[in-house]
């Protein structure tokens, strides 16, 4: 819970949201990354820090290089949350649903007796 | 009766879109979204009913309506009344609604206390339905924080196990 409103409030700057969908495809350097938004790498490596910090991201050396990859665990928890305020409102959906076809019923019995 | 499925994502980290189509004109949805008499009809969720609901509506108007939950089911919520309250921003008929919503009091006393949400419903024309997209605007990170520390999103430990395939390729 905690952890998805983290999660969330690290992903609300552009570029730390940015890196993360170009992660999804795969892991990747500072410098890919850097490369990949158009940013600096002094600029990305600060944003790479706080993502790593927040354990969403986790890091592994490989030789010289550090590559970045996604820790799934942020992502879980987000999507639990979602997916409690989902049930709460396909609750009221479903209900707006049947309503709207009992309202639409009554308006064809209406027209029919026309 | 088929439902059209629910789809929902964040953006931004505080706007909460939430999508989902009905089987009804575009001037259906809109009405029954306008009208207190409609809205008791269907706003609670499951299990909720809603005994109280005013509707001025034009801008600058109010909306005050009281949730009750009435299954004895729902254990520590049952018999648990919510108030909320919005205020409605811009009406643009039958296309959309904007309003900010409160937390509230039944005298319609807004609670300063807990964060308000900007709220904007779109109803969008899909041939013969109608989509209609929830956008919910929380202040900051801070402010969703203590929406959902209030515990408002019940049963929030459930669903750990059920990830979709996105989630389960991340752990590859």
């Amino acid at each position: 819970m905690n952890q998805a409103m983290n999660a969330l409030s690290v992903l609300g700057e552009p570029n730390r949201l940015a890196i993360v969908e170009l992660l999804r495809d795969g892991e990747l350097t500072v410098g890919e990354i850097a490369q990949r938004l158009e940013i600096r790498q002094p600029q990305a490596s600060k944003h790479l820090k706080i993502l790593t910090e927040n354990e969403i991201l986790e890091v592994k050396a490989d030789a010289n290089r550090r590559i970045y990859k996604l820790r799934p665990e942020p992502f879980q928890s987000l999507e639990s949350w979602l997916k409690t305020f989902q049930k709460i409102m396909e609750e009221r959906y479903d209900k707006l649903d049947d309503y709207l076809q009992v309202l639409q019923q009554k308006d064809k019995t209406k027209k029919s007796k026309k | 009766m088929s439902r059209d499925s629910m789809t929902s994502k964040v953006e931004n980290g505080r706007v909460l879109i939430i999508e989902r189509t009905f089987d009804a004109p575009q001037a259906l949805l809109f009405k029954v979204y306008s009208d207190a008499e409609h809205l008791k009809h269907f706003w609670g969720p499951q299990g909720w009913e809603v005994p109280f609901c005013t509707v001025d509506f034009r801008p600058g108007g109010v909306w005050l309506y009281c949730m009750k939950c009435v299954d004895k089911n729902q254990g520590q919520y049952y018999g648990m009344e919510a108030w909320g309250k919005g205020i409605y921003k811009e009406i643009v008929a039958p296309k959309s609604i904007s309003y900010v919503d409160y937390f509230a009091d039944e005298k319609g006393n807004t609670n300063p206390d807990l964060p308000s949400t900007d709220i904007l419903l779109e109803f969008v024309i899909q041939g013969n339905k109608t989509k209609l997209v929830t956008r919910a605007a929380y202040q900051n990170e801070e402010e969703l924080k203590k929406v959902m520390e209030m515990g408002m999103m019940e049963g929030i430990s459930q669903t750990w196990d059920r990830l979709d395939e996105h989630l389960a390729n991340l752990k590859k």
